[in-house]
């Protein structure tokens, strides 16, 4: 008889055999000797995820900016709009001076610029892309293992959901917007707790693949009389189907034990409100549960929306949104910026901050769950007064398992956003060799972050 | 045995090197493209003026248009030359200072391309010529439509009673041309949205099927042997999968299901969860989650389309009652009836007899005044106190029986809704509106006084406070929205590279101080002349609707000149479109761009007239003018969907119709 010493049997052990739940900090002596897998040998998963936040950082138009640090390299120096990541900066490169090039196409305002990261192409239309975002791609290649393939969340509070992850190019992922659903998706009904130790397979699983079989039994007949644009959209539809189907197969399967897997409690209600600190709490909120869905192995995969492209937040009590006060605030002559926004800009970067923040505070292997984790931060401008998409704030933050050559400014002015997005996909292993059309076409990631 | 599709492709362009015609027809094309991406958002929504036969045409003379700049109008002897064109659409400012042209087309050759266009605008020629035409003979999907959350649940309660309860989040859907139901017709199922729609399915299905619940067909358990166990279990999927599917099932359809149920029941000796499963496949299949339309040849009219007897029902279905097809429909469908003019007619007039009408009613005005964006309204609670959900529900509340009262109800002429001042109030609004809620029903009927200031629908808290900020009110988004919702008129992005340095700040003053700025910047005033001036006018009413005359200590002036015509305050704005031909007009389109889920294509241009004269005819009358529509073979014409032919040549095996 072999005797299983993990972690969680001690724990029994020494409880007197009742089934217990908690998060514990790891021990040593349950990793391997570099600490990337635990003992088991099971590797921990390397997860990846966007973050968007709207409306840019601010320049000084007189040259220079509130956020570009001065030196390049490790060891960046914390400037007044990157406040907010001080705690976590040798986790986060900052990526300076890189533009989405439109290629003749128009500017199209608060659309371009993150539409160009994310599909490697200035759109044609405001409201749809012209590829499917990369995103997907990166899911498609991390998500197999897992319920969910993507988890998309929107923390902004606007008035419609607000998601910029698309695999047609038309229809956009339907995000969770607040605790209270993010919280039901990843730990209500379907979810199976990794560490319990009477795992039973559902058999009402297997009924509902049999429902789904049916679904899909006439795809063929629908195919065959169709136009181009409704072919797309039944295919969508019909892979969404094959998505579920691999949700329930995973479900059929014992999980893996996860040690740093802790399930939450059920969240309360938040007070409606878009002003800049109910959003902030409210990302707060749901980045917790996101880090613990994935710690729970739910997801290898999410999009995170902290405030629209033209966001609509604002300072509590304040009868002007932010987007408005971006074009209308005059440069302070004195201060050489305009000092209203620039507020308004490290407030928002405090969502970033307080994102990070969950994500690192779950301890996984010898390090975080952040360490394990590839975040790409990003924009829909530059400089929003003129809704520029030169210098784009975007970042990349967590170690990629150790990938990420993490805590660097990398300052290239005039690259194209892509070689951005390229290296965020080659960090994670989604085997793509190049992204982006025309001039934004790249095969060139940034390999000073690369390890 | 299923038909052979025959596709035959009609290739009309000249193939070869391009030179002359053809070279000519390369232009015109180039140009066409051009034009479409840089100059038809302004030209044809009045912001600029109609460029139909301006190659030849003495500058400013559109007789139509009342916005140009004296610039334009001292110019008014020089004629639009092919080189005057040229030279001015080079750089348009520095050719005739002063103009609010904000478009250049610095390259030379797009130029020619572009004027070659323009050239055709004018003379009627038909720039289609040269695409490809199919003729097809045998059923084709048209259109997938994803169904609405107010579809979805109309459906479910019409087929299994109101009382199935439906908890779910449904997909964002997405508006173009000012419509969802144009939107929709892009949008396809994400996996979290498939998610949903699956676990409502089995909840559904689980609730239809409850033992407690009193349910004739769940009676399958009570069947004897194998046979009659079948022959229930058949009878249960294809009566629902009708319904479901606002069509009968294909025999294929219908044997994969009658399979998963019987199997399952064998396996688990539980009838009823065979047929739970069985259900529940109807309700997770794209057949029911998104309105497939099929069209077949039009035997009157060879090469063209017309849409099926089902499709048909589902349509007409769709636009009366906002549900799917009830049982007579689908019988006037599989009998023919819906093809002949009579038939039509008697169904038509059933429809909007019945008491569902008004939902349908609701359904389009939810859909064209932009209603949803009350389930998400944000308003500074520091600003605005008095602002709840309650308030929002309630106002939109307030313009839907407003309409329905109007328009169905009285029958009055549709522009009377800019006018009437005759509406319903609840005690939520009427603190809102600052008057007293004596009555102990929860709406009463209510009439504005004129001191209320209020004229009208765009007058109600609902509009004003939609189409507003957080913690302000806005003249421009309220003028923007007007233009699109009510004149088919969007306006375009704002330049990327707009210069906001001469906008001056205003803290202090009103925001009509801060939008009279835009009018003296190059840059904005060709927009914002045209956008802000009806949401001037209704600046008495502040970002929640409120009535107020003073912003920050000054006193708002609300008069404001639109078109060259001058008004003021809400009824001024209120008379002023009424006597809007641009708004019938756009209501006809968005009846039909509603019910078809695109836009009328120009065949359908002489379609639009004639009802748009019928409807003027008739007194504007919203019930006259849908039921007019609805029975013109027309409104069932449709086109050959993009992309088929590639497809066609696998098609003869697969079988699309069985049915």
């Amino acid at each position: 008889m072999s005797k299983k010493f993990t972690r969680r049997s001690l724990l029994r052990g020494t409880l007197g055999g009742t089934a217990v739940c908690m998060g514990l900090p790891l021990l040593d002596v349950f990793l391997n000797s570099n600490a990337s897998a635990y003992a088991s040998g099971a590797r921990l998963p390397v997860r990846f995820g966007t973050y968007f936040w709207g409306l840019g950082l601010t320049d000084t138009p007189a040259g220079g900016t509130r956020w570009v640090p001065a030196t390049t390299g490790p060891g960046y120096e914390i400037t007044p709009e990157l406040k907010a990541i001080a705690a976590v900066k040798d986790k986060v490169s900052v990526f300076s001076g890189f533009r989405a090039i439109p290629e003749g196409r128009a500017n199209l305002v608060h659309w371009s610029g993150h539409a160009s990261i994310l599909s490697g192409v200035a759109p044609t239309a405001s409201g749809s892309f012209d590829e499917a975002s990369f995103d997907t791609r990166v899911a498609d290649a991390l998500g197999g293992a897992t319920r969910f393939k993507s988890v998309d969340i929107d923390a902004s509070m606007s008035r419609t959901p607000v998601s910029y992850s698309t695999r047609s190019g038309k229809t956009f992922a339907s995000p969770e917007v607040n605790p209270l659903g993010l919280y039901t998706r990843l730990f209500g009904a379907g979810f199976q707790d990794p560490n319990s130790d009477n795992w039973q397979p559902d058999p009402s699983i297997m009924l509902r693949q049999s429902v789904l079989s049916a679904v899909k039994e006439q795809r063929q007949a629908l195919m065959s009389t169709v136009g181009q644009a409704d072919r797309i959209k039944l295919d969508q539809f019909f892979s969404s189907v094959r998505d579920m189907e691999n949700q329930l197969a995973v479900q059929l399967e014992r999980p893996e034990k996860r040690e740093a897997c802790n399930p939450p409690v059920e969240p309360g209600e938040l007070p409606r409100g878009a002003s800049v600190d109910v959003v902030n709490e409210n990302t707060r909120l749901m980045a917790r549960l996101l880090a613990m869905g994935m710690a729970c192995d739910q997801t290898r995969a999410f999009n995170f929306v902290h405030t629209s492209g033209a966001s609509e937040t604002y300072m509590a009590g304040n009868s002007k949104i932010y987007h408005q006060i971006t074009h209308d605030e005059p440069t302070d002559a004195k201060l050489g910026y305009q000092p209203e926004t620039s507020r308004l800009a490290e407030q928002v970067m405090e969502g970033f901050g307080a994102f990070l923040e969950e994500l690192d505070a779950v301890p996984e292997g010898d390090g975080t769950l952040l360490d394990n984790t590839l975040v790409m931060a990003f924009s829909d401008t530059g400089y929003a007064k003129i809704h520029s998409i030169d210098n784009i704030p975007m970042f990349l933050a967590g170690g990629a398992g150790g990938r990420h050559r993490a805590g660097q400014h990398i300052h290239q002015p005039g690259e194209p956003v892509t070689r951005v997005s390229l290296t965020a996909m080659q960090l994670v292993d989604t085997p793509v060799g190049e992204f982006g059309r025309g001039t934004m076409k790249t095969a060139r990631p940034v390999s000073e972050v690369m390890a | 045995m299923f038909s052979r599709t025959i596709l035959t492709l009609v290739c009309l362009t000249v193939g070869g090197s391009l030179s002359g015609p053809a070279a000519r027809a390369a232009d015109i094309a180039k140009g066409a493209e051009i034009y479409q991406s840089a100059c038809k958002g302004c030209h044809e929504v009045s912001i600029g003026p109609p460029l139909a036969g301006v190659v030849g045409r003495p500058v400013a003379s559109e007789p139509g248009f009342g916005s140009y700049s004296d610039a334009l109008k001292e110019r008014r002897s020089l004629v639009w030359t092919k080189d005057e064109l040229d030279h001015f659409l080079a750089a348009p400012r520095e050719w005739i200072p002063g103009t609010l042209m904000m478009q250049t087309v610095p390259d030379a050759e797009e130029r020619a391309a572009l004027i070659a266009y323009l050239e055709t605008l004018g003379s009627g020629s038909d720039v289609e010529e040269g695409t490809a035409a199919l003729s097809i003979d045998q059923p084709v999907i048209v259109a997938v439509r994803r169904l609405n959350e107010s579809q979805y649940r109309n459906s479910i309660r019409d087929i299994f009673g109101a009382d199935i309860e439906i908890k779910a989040r449904f997909e964002p859907e997405r508006r173009e041309e000012g419509l969802q139901a144009v939107g929709n017709s892009d949008l396809s199922m994400t996996s979290a949205g498939f998610e949903q729609y699956f676990g409502l399915a089995r909840s559904i299905a689980a609730q239809v099927l409850d033992p407690a619940r009193d349910n004739a067909l769940a009676a399958c358990s009570q069947a004897g042997s194998m046979d009659e166990q079948r022959e229930c279990t058949e009878a249960f999927v294809g009566h629902y999968g009708e319904r479901l599917f606002r069509r009968p099932l294909t025999s294929e359809e219908r044997a994969v299901r009658v399979h998963t149920a019987l199997e399952s029941a064998a396996r688990d000796g539980d009838v009823r969860q065979g047929l739970q499963l069985a259900l529940t496949s109807l309700l997770a299949a794209p057949e029911f989650l998104f309105r497939i339309e099929m069209a077949e040849p039009d035997p009157g009219n060879p090469g063209a389309l017309r849409l099926d007897g089902y499709s048909r029902a589902a349509r007409l279905s769709f636009l009366f009652w906002n549900s799917a097809p009830d049982e007579e429909l689908l019988a006037a469908a599989a009998t023919g009836k819906l093809y002949q003019a009579d038939g039509l007619q008697a169904q038509v007039a059933r429809l909007a007899d019945s008491p569902h009408y008004e939902e349908g009613v609701r359904a389009f005005f939810s859909d064209l005044l932009q209603l949803d964006g009350f389930d998400n309204l944000v308003k500074d609670p520091a600003i605005y106190p008095k602002f709840s959900q309650v308030v929002a529900d309630s106002s939109r509340e307030q313009m839907l029986k407003t309409l329905v009262d109007l328009l169905l109800v009285q029958q009055r002429d549709y522009r009377d809704i800019f006018t009437s001042n005759e509406t319903y109030i609840n005690r939520a609004l009427a603190a809102v509106y600052r008057v007293p809620y004596p009555a102990d029903t929860a709406w009463a009927p209510y009439t504005f006084t004129p001191d209320s200031e209020r004229a009208g629908l765009l007058s109600q808290v609902g509009f004003l406070s939609l189409f507003a900020h957080p913690g302000t009110s806005s003249p421009t988004r309220r003028g923007i929205k007007l233009h699109e919702i009510f004149m088919c008129e969007p306006t375009p992005d704002p330049p990327a590279d707009v210069d906001f340095s001469k906008v001056k700040d205003s803290k202090a003053g009103t925001v009509r101080g801060r939008l009279l700025d835009h009018m003296e910047n190059t840059g904005c005033v060709a927009c914002h002349r045209r956008s802000d001036p009806p949401g001037l006018a209704l600046e008495h009413f502040d970002g929640l609707g409120q009535l107020r005359k003073y912003e920050n200590g000054q006193l708002i002036d609300v008069s404001a000149t639109l078109n060259g015509v001058a008004f003021v305050g809400a009824g001024g704005l209120g008379q002023l479109l009424r006597t809007d031909e641009r708004i019938p007009a756009c209501l006809v389109r968005n009846v039909y761009a509603y019910s078809a889920g695109q836009l009328p294509a120009p065949e359908q241009a002489e379609f639009i007239r004639r009802s748009t004269r019928e409807f003027a005819g008739d007194g504007y009358r919203l019930p006259g003018l849908m039921q007019r529509m609805a029975v013109a073979p027309a409104f069932f014409n449709v086109l050959v969907p993009e992309g088929l032919a590639a497809t066609g040549a696998n098609a003869r095996d697969a079988g699309a119709t069985g049915r």
